[in-house]
């Protein structure tokens, strides 16, 4: 970009001088602002008088090192296999299988949509619904609060249905390849 | 008096799009905390803080008290490393 070199020869030096002390002006003032508003927002959250702490009192919070404990003195493998009650649906769940849990009842993470479109495939072919596009489906997973309610119901005879489908699928396989053996060793 | 004001702009604009302003505005924070400045001004915040309540200090009370007292306490050394630098910009982008 070019600066009009017509107007600033035109300037003296004192002027750009002058320029230099206002530019020194607004930072100073940008300093002095940015403190009062960090001190401020100390004051208003309480943290601001922390460093007058008398020494008597700061031993209360010194960090502790023994075996079992974390820095602040608690116990922390206390809740290891603890049980957690579940938000959604309310089931008594052991704490190691409580994320996984979580995930397939609340109908997010990885797989909970793939479950849900395999269920709703297969709730599809034997409900005999109209073929529901694609997009339908997705939608219907990003919407965990619906989902969460129609899961239980059709749970049983989803996986009826899926079993069925599995077998079938291995049967299937297994005669092809028994077919292909039968045939190379014919070759 | 307009090409001067034009000029302003100009340079400010420039400060800002190189990023030279914020470079300067760290600098001057570094250079107030280093000097300190910044407890100075901290220890006066205390003051007007026991003076006006803790609940009830507002921003506005704090920039009205603060903000001359920091002004007038900054010290010449930093002021003419800071004047250096603008003055150094200034001639590479207004010459």
């Amino acid at each position: 970009m070019k600066m009009e070199e017509g107007s600033v020869s035109s300037l003296d030096n004192s002027k750009l001088e002058g320029m230099a002390q206002d530019i020194l002006s607004e930072l100073v003032e940008d300093a002095c602002l940015g403190l009062c508003f960090e001190v401020h927002r100390a004051v208003k959250q309480g943290y601001f008088f922390l460093d007058d702490t008398d020494q008597e009192s700061m031993r209360d919070f010194e960090i502790v090192d023994q075996p079992g404990l974390d820095v602040f003195g608690q116990v922390y493998n206390q809740w290891k296999n603890k049980e957690c009650v579940c938000p959604n649906c309310s089931r008594s769940i052991a704490a190691s299988r409580f994320a996984p849990h979580l995930e397939k009842c609340l109908g997010m993470g990885r797989n909970s949509s793939r479950i849900a479109n395999r269920r709703i495939v297969t709730g599809n072919n034997t409900n005999n619904k109209s073929e529901s596009d694609q997009e339908d489906n997705d939608d219907v997973n990003d919407n965990d609060w619906s989902y969460g309610a129609e899961k239980k119901g059709e749970h049983s005879q989803k996986s009826t249905v899926i079993c069925l489908n599995n077998i079938f699928i291995q049967t299937f396989f297994h005669f092809y390849f028994v077919f292909v053996h039968l045939s190379s060793i014919n070759k | 008096m307009n090409k001067e004001s034009r000029l302003k702009a100009t340079i400010n604009q420039r400060l800002t799009e190189l990023g030279e302003r914020e470079r300067l505005k760290e600098l001057l924070r570094a250079k107030l905390t280093e000097c300190g400045w910044k407890d100075q001004m901290k220890a006066h915040c205390k003051e007007v803080i026991r003076e006006k309540g803790l609940e009830h200090v507002t921003v506005e009370d704090l920039v009205v008290e603060i903000t001359p007292k920091g002004r007038a306490l900054v010290p010449d050394s930093v002021k003419k490393e800071l004047l250096q630098r603008i003055r150094a910009f200034l001639a590479q982008h207004a010459a």
